[in-house]
């Protein structure tokens, strides 16, 4: 990166944190000014947050690399979230806020017990602690990879930033910098998508790209075919897509503890709502910049392999002869591959529909060629480097950024992902704080007489606490690549149950604690066995095991009715 | 553990969202906005695959 590049990404960066944390250094002494910032946001503060602390690092680093090799179906992931933020905001949001509650776990004390409260929860710590220590790794992984970056070194600087500043100012402080960094997010994105069409050749346009990129399949947007093992189509969207955000959004403090500042039930609803327009668009205009890199390296020269670490360690190895004989397959494919793209546009202008149908299945066919050589590099990779990532789908983005971009605009992209890492985990380190103070810590303690003060400060001790565990999580987790997988399901693996739970304190009125948790546990169970022994996609899992919640939580509750003294009245 | 009390049911918020005549509509309005970007969706889809 450039001197300029640099300027402008630490200018950025120390501006939004500096201005967020100067706009709150009096965050006050009491839990509703630091766990809610007074509950005082309005409702564009609420969905900016809402939107800042969904979109990770990763959302701006993997999702155009995905588009760029499997098209733009991943959108279907997103079609159940609106109608999820119309549910949150019907149901949830009314009940959150008449109770004045700081987190979504704590309604469950007076609607079930105590007991079905800490086992949410905690469900909910493991989780979104392990998760947060990963927000932080991978944005660190991708730019030690492309800059040279330690990875130690970026994640350690990134994590102690956030604490500071998440722990100084509360819940006010992480809103305020999120409406920054979202700013950095839209401003960047829209400058690369814009950059991106104008780096086409001249006689490529916007509408040419778009036809390229349809005849190759990577406009499938919409897919009605069903099928129980593939992750993205219009039914797994709809219902595991819709399932998954009504865990994420209901009932996950990240989110629940956004709209839970809001002033009023009404900036609450309007900022699910903003979300709920914003979402989809937001996303389709990020896997349209994937597409776009796929045309754009239709007519430019695409390396062998984007995450050029890897690529000089294969073709240094004990492998090279092969690795340089695939390089030339990949060069020669390559220019046969830009030579059908340029003859394709030119027969589109030419209105000469035979040739274009020619060129399109030369097109087809150089894409066939170049699956098949990126298998066999992959292949080669994990022969001559077993312990390298072999795919580099996320390193796409990035490469093109950092090829060409001019100088200042590195610097603002990089940024982008730097803001978007922080934004996220900020977002969840500061609700992992406020459970442990709120749900474990206050109703299990003997000091029943301390002070709000007293009790912000246990707030930042767990913060804090949180924080470096997520660091030394992201620094082991550099050594074990499967791990972060696993963490990642995991999420997915306890969002069915949890949300179980909370659609049976909304709706089955009649059920009570300890048919609920029993439920709850056996679902638990259940979920990590499916997961083990089934081909299941691990979305639906969200959708089966709030259903399976319901459902054994409705026959406990008939057939092992609660003794009724230990019944609580529903909130 | 005493829970936190609950507070005074704001009749207005609910009732009177703003722009719109009601919450309603702006669910209607989030929801068609959903229908309208996903019948562009598979317009697109077949429009640049044919």
């Amino acid at each position: 990166m450039s001197a300029l590049d640099w300027a402008v990404l630490t200018g950025a960066l120390l501006f939004i944190i500096g201005y967020g944390t100067w706009r709150t250094r009096r965050a006050g002494h009491s839990l509703d000014g630091y766990l809610l910032g007074g509950r005082q946001t309005r409702w564009w503060g609420v969905g900016l947050s809402i939107i800042a602390t969904q979109a990770s690092a990763v959302t701006f680093l993997s999702t155009p690399g995905q588009a760029y090799a499997d098209g733009m179906r991943f959108i279907q992931f997103y079609f159940g979230l609106p109608l999820a933020m119309v549910l949150i905001a019907v149901v949830a949001v009314p009940i959150y806020h008449r109770l004045r509650v700081y987190t979504a776990y704590e309604y469950l004390q007076s609607r079930f017990d105590r007991r079905t409260r800490t086992l949410a929860a905690s469900l909910f710590l493991v989780q979104r602690g392990f998760s947060n220590g990963l927000s932080l790794y991978a944005p660190a992984l991708v730019l030690s990879a492309i800059l040279g970056w330690n990875t130690t070194v970026t994640v350690l600087l990134l994590g102690t930033v956030m604490i500071a500043y998440t722990v100084s100012g509360g819940t006010r402080a992480v809103t305020v910098t999120q409406q920054g960094q979202v700013a950095v997010i839209f401003a960047g994105m829209a400058t690369a998508g814009y950059l991106l069409v104008h780096y086409l050749p001249a006689e490529v346009g916007f509408s040419d790209a778009l036809h390229v990129a349809g005849r190759l399949g990577k406009l499938n947007l919409v897919d009605f075919h069903f099928s129980w093992t593939d992750r993205y189509n219009f039914w797994t969207g709809m219902t595991g897509g819709l399932f998954l955000a009504l865990s994420y959004f209901g009932t996950d403090q990240s989110q629940v503890q956004r709209y839970l500042s809001g002033q009023s039930v009404t900036q609450s609803r309007l900022g699910l709502l903003m979300n709920g327009l914003v979402k989809v668009p937001m996303q389709l205009g990020i896997l349209l910049i994937g597409v776009l890199l796929f045309v754009f390296y239709l007519f430019q020269p695409a390396p062998l392999s984007f995450n050029r670490p890897v690529y000089e360690r294969v073709m240094h190895g004990p492998r090279a002869a092969d690795a340089r004989r695939l390089e030339t397959e990949h060069q020669a494919i390559q220019q046969a591959q830009q030579e059908a793209a340029a003859a394709f546009v030119q027969a589109r202008h030419a209105h000469d529909a035979p040739a274009q149908a020619a060129a399109q299945q030369r097109l087809q066919l150089t894409q066939a060629s170049a699956a098949g050589l990126r298998t066999d590099w992959q292949q080669l990779v994990q022969q001559a480097a077993p312990a390298a990532d072999v795919k580099d789908t996320d390193y796409v983005f990035i490469s093109f950024v950092l090829r060409y971009l001019p100088r200042g605009l590195v610097g603002l992209l990089v940024a982008v992902v730097l803001s978007a890492a922080l934004g996220s985990a900020a977002g969840g380190l500061n609700s992992l704080g406020s459970t442990t103070l709120i749900d474990l810590y206050r109703p299990f303690t003997r000091r029943q007489d301390q002070t709000e003060a007293e009790l912000v400060r246990v707030s930042r001790w767990a913060t804090v606490g949180w924080g470096v565990l997520g660091i030394g999580f992201a620094l082991f987790a550099a050594r074990m690549e499967n791990l972060i997988q696993a963490v990642n399901i995991l999420g997915s693996l306890f969002y069915g149950t949890i949300l179980g739970i909370f659609a049976v304190a909304f709706f089955q009125k009649h059920v009570h604690g300890r048919a609920v948790f029993w439920a709850a546990a056996a679902t638990q169970l259940a979920t990590v066995l499916c997961f083990w022994l089934t081909d299941i996609a691990y979305l639906w899992f969200n959708l089966l095991g709030c259903a399976a919640v319901m459902l054994l939580a409705e026959l406990l509750q008939r057939f092992w009715p609660e003794p009724a003294k230990r019944v609580l009245a529903p909130a | 553990m005493p829970q936190p009390a609950p507070a005074p049911a704001d009749a207005h918020d609910d009732a009177q969202p703003p722009l719109l005549p009601s919450w309603r509509a702006w669910y209607a309005l989030v929801l068609a906005a959903l229908a309208a970007e996903i019948a562009l969706m598979v317009a697109f889809t077949r429009y640049f695959a044919a």
